[in-house]
């Protein structure tokens, strides 16, 4: 059927709209989303006819929030310094509104300031609600959002979309109950469950990889690749979330959401076109095929040194126990159980406070057959090709190459692919693109409900087995090394071993 | 290129902002291996730098060298950085006491991923510290030198027991002698029946070594290892130029009554002439190239290599 949008055409029109910050005055609005906002705007990527409305309990003026979201799109913006001429234009958009998130009449307010909102902005009812609050806050302010009216009908003119932040549940059971709380009141079309990792250009770029480069995806299989290595390293510690860490811990944080995406990606089938559902339907496909975990080691990081400078272990975090049993490092292996990976084992590690910030995915290739070119009966090292996610977002694949000169040794050498270096100034933010796709509509980059019950599934025997056993050796890994012994054991006991990053 | 004091946690940002500065010179930062340096603060420590830098005018890599102070009475970390030959850069670490115990920290959070690394301990093995199970188990191959070592026998056993763990070794006074080995295995085409084996090496003292006899000791435990016991005799002489330690002469006697008298040729280090002669007959001399001896040639090809050597191991052993 034709139509008036032009194939290939990558920018795209953006309907007028509000977006409602929920938790305006947390950290996430400061560090993220402000700054995000703000390039947005000054890139020319909002629509014309928007405004900001932040949400909280503390009380307020306008002038204040704006004040408060200049000095942090200051601090925490990608671009510096601040483009005043822009903000003070921008800041006239921003908005401010208090009130208790299950206050019937601060929802009362909020409509009619919305309603205000849409004639002086001219966004025409369109809204998006940006969810950055404590989750047990998520089924309430949906359910109060379309008491109040303020959730439209999916099919009517104007829409309603509702950004979820993470953690979406702590368990199977709960994630199933939080969204059938959830689509009481909201369709799924509506919701966008959000998983930062996917807004990031270098995880974007995987299935660019994988499906626009034939070379590889030849190759993408158990007949050529060893195993494949995934990697979630922070050097920094929990810092001022231990409130938040002995809740959540490592596997709620990190796992079950960022690496468990990355992992899809990598592991997925090319889908039927680019659509939202049809990439979706893949990466349900490679988590309905997991198989339940049975090798996988927990840690806690003890005092040590990072680069350099001593840290402090875990338990003497601020706002941790003393006797805490939370996990700051996993590591696990996996095995997606279909005709793709028959067989291939997937290294999963991520933790805080190790030696240095990496993440990325390693995918080892088979050893060249060793009749020729040994040393010393040593194989020379495989084939390795890294997407490096963050930091020195690229690409690189190891090789194999002779040194010059008549002995001819064999040396490994890498061909590096720079984002920075080719494509020179530094890529959106995450929440940028997400933000951005949210008012475009498209899902895409979101977590579909079924992703998130299917990877909870895998996960929820673990936390299970965690919560009936208390660690005894914890913590069991000291801080500026690589994680406990036991991981080490994981993977050397199939003949391999983790990659020093 | 000068040295930049940083702060440990400055260092991947002081040096990509230093080759950004380069880049406008075309000048472009690579590197084929990380290459680890120990030592302890002494005369030595700039003999180390020397030959490090005759490795980064052949490879491109990045040297993490770590000088301890044993002497200074307080604890310190000092870290800089600094571009060296071409593509290649270097991140200094100096500590000394306790803080010792941070460097293990830093050389993880600078080794380049992917890359062979390399570690150079240029103390004595057998003697326990801190560091060295932490770094060589890092390293795909850890180069020793045995001009560290008082106790050759202790320093073969140390080396031995890392290689039962499964890590590549080599030793820097072994590479030295293979230009030796070489030339002795091309005079015979089967093994020889050996009678004795005189060795004589180069007695010409510097502050950088003082066990000059190794060389012609690993030359002689070789010989055993590989051809069963014989009379052995070591002697010295004093060359001006020639490397100290390095190995003059040898004269091998067989037990046919064949002496085969190899010795460089005074003005031609590099050259050995060699003469095969019996009481009844004499072969007309000729030469054999023993290859590069120059300063840090042996640690680069030692770099470049994979594996440990089969007659190494064996050769330690007959030292233990």
């Amino acid at each position: 059927m034709p139509t008036l949008i032009e194939p290939g055409r990558t920018s795209r029109n953006i309907d007028p709209c509000v977006l409602v910050i929920f938790g305006a005055t947390g950290d996430l609005t400061a560090r993220k989303l402000a700054p995000a906002i703000y390039n947005l705007g000054k890139d020319g990527s909002l629509p014309p006819n928007f405004a900001l409305l932040g949400f909280a309990r503390r009380e307020k003026s306008h002038e204040q929030f704006r004040q408060e979201m200049h000095a942090a799109v200051q601090q925490f913006s990608r671009t510096k310094p601040i483009d005043e001429p822009f903000w003070n234009h921008f800041q006239n958009q921003i908005f401010y509104h208090q009130s208790e998130f299950d206050d019937d009449a601060g929802y009362e307010k909020l409509a009619q300031q919305l309603r205000e909102l849409d004639n002086q902005f001219a966004t025409r009812g369109n809204r998006i609600f940006y969810l950055s609050v404590q989750p047990k806050f998520f089924p309430i302010i949906v359910s109060k959002l379309k008491q109040h009216g303020l959730l439209s009908d999916p099919k009517s003119p104007s829409w309603s979309r509702v950004i979820i932040e993470k953690p979406f549940g702590r368990d199977a059971a709960s994630a199933a109950t939080l969204q059938a709380q959830l689509s009481k009141d909201l369709d799924e079309s509506q919701t966008y469950r959000i998983d930062h990792y996917l807004g990031k250009e270098t995880v974007q770029n995987v299935l660019v990889f994988r499906f626009a480069n034939s070379i590889f995806e030849s190759l993408w299989n158990y007949k050529h690749i060893d195993h494949v290595q995934i990697t979630m390293a922070e050097d920094i510690g929990i810092g001022s979330r231990g409130n938040f860490f002995e809740e959540e811990g490592i596997l709620r944080d990190i796992v079950q959401n960022h690496i468990m995406q990355l992992l899809t990606l990598v592991a997925m089938e090319p889908p039927v076109n680019l659509s939202a559902d049809a990439i979706r339907d893949e990466k349900v496909k490679v988590l309905q095929s997991v198989r339940p975990l049975s090798n996988y080691v927990r840690g806690q990081y003890g005092a040590g040194f990072v680069n350099g400078t001593a840290v402090p272990g875990y338990r003497q975090e601020p706002n941790v126990s003393p006797t805490s049993p939370i996990e700051t490092y996993f590591a696990a292996r996996l095995f997606v159980d279909n005709w793709r990976w028959a067989g291939v084992p997937f290294y999963l590690r991520c933790g805080k406070r190790l030696p240095k910030r990496a993440t990325e995915i390693a995918i080892t290739f088979k050893d060249a057959p060793g009749v020729l070119f040994q040393q010393r009966d040593k194989h020379n090292p495989p084939n390795v090709l890294v997407l490096r996610i963050q930091p020195n977002e690229g690409i690189a694949l190891r090789i194999n190459c002779k040194t010059p000169g008549p002995s001819s040794p064999i040396q490994p050498v890498k061909m590096d692919f720079r984002y920075g270096s080719y494509f020179g100034q530094s890529p959106p933010e995450a929440y940028e693109r997400l933000i951005w796709d949210c008012m475009l509509g498209d899902n895409t980059l979101f977590a579909r409900n079924d992703e998130v019950a299917q990877s909870w599934q895998i996960f929820t025997p673990v936390l299970e087995k965690w919560a009936a056993e208390v660690p005894k050796a914890f913590p069991n890994y000291e801080a500026g090394t690589w994680g406990p012994e036991e991981a080490e054991k994981l993977i050397t006991q199939d003949g391999r071993a983790w990659r020093l990053l | 290129m000068s040295t930049q004091l940083v702060a440990p946690s400055a260092i991947e940002g002081e040096l990509v902002r230093i080759w950004e500065g380069l880049e406008k010179e075309n000048k472009l930062r690579a590197s084929l291996f990380t290459l680890v340096v120990f030592t302890k603060y002494s005369a030595r420590t700039d003999y180390f730098r020397h030959i490090v830098q005759k490795v980064v005018e052949k490879f491109p890599c990045r040297v993490l060298f770590i000088s301890e102070d044993t002497h200074s009475k307080q604890p310190f970390l000092k870290t800089a950085v600094s571009v060296l030959n071409g593509p290649c850069e270097q991140i200094d670490i100096g500590a000394a006491g306790t803080d010792i115990e941070k460097v293990p920290s830093l050389v993880l959070a600078h080794l380049l991923p992917d890359l062979p690394i390399t570690l150079l301990w240029a103390e004595d093995p057998s003697k326990s510290h801190p560091l060295f199970e932490r770094l060589s188990s890092l390293a795909h191959r850890v180069i020793f030198d045995s001009e560290c070592t008082d106790k050759l026998s202790k320093f073969a056993k140390a080396v031995l027991a890392l290689h039962q763990q499964g890590k590549d070794v080599a030793d820097l006074n072994w590479a030295r002698t293979e230009g030796w080995r070489d030339l002795v295995a091309s005079l015979f085409s089967s093994a020889p029946v050996l009678k004795e084996v005189h060795i004589e090496y180069n007695d010409r003292p510097t502050e950088f070594f003082s066990h000059l006899k190794i060389q012609s000791l690993y030359l002689e435990a070789w010989f055993q290892s590989r051809l069963g016991k014989m009379k052995c005799r070591i002697d010295s002489d004093c060359w001006e130029k020639l490397g100290p330690g390095t190995i003059i002469s040898v004269k091998l006697h067989d037990k046919t009554g064949l002496v085969y008298d190899c010795s460089r040729i005074r003005d031609r280090y590099h050259s050995v002439c060699i003469q095969i002669a019996s009481p009844e007959k004499c072969l007309l001399p000729y030469e054999f190239m023993l290859g590069q001896t120059a300063s840090g040639q042996s640690l680069v090809q030692e770099i470049c290599r994979r594996g440990t050597s089969c007659h190494y191991v064996d050769m330690l052993q007959k030292l233990c």
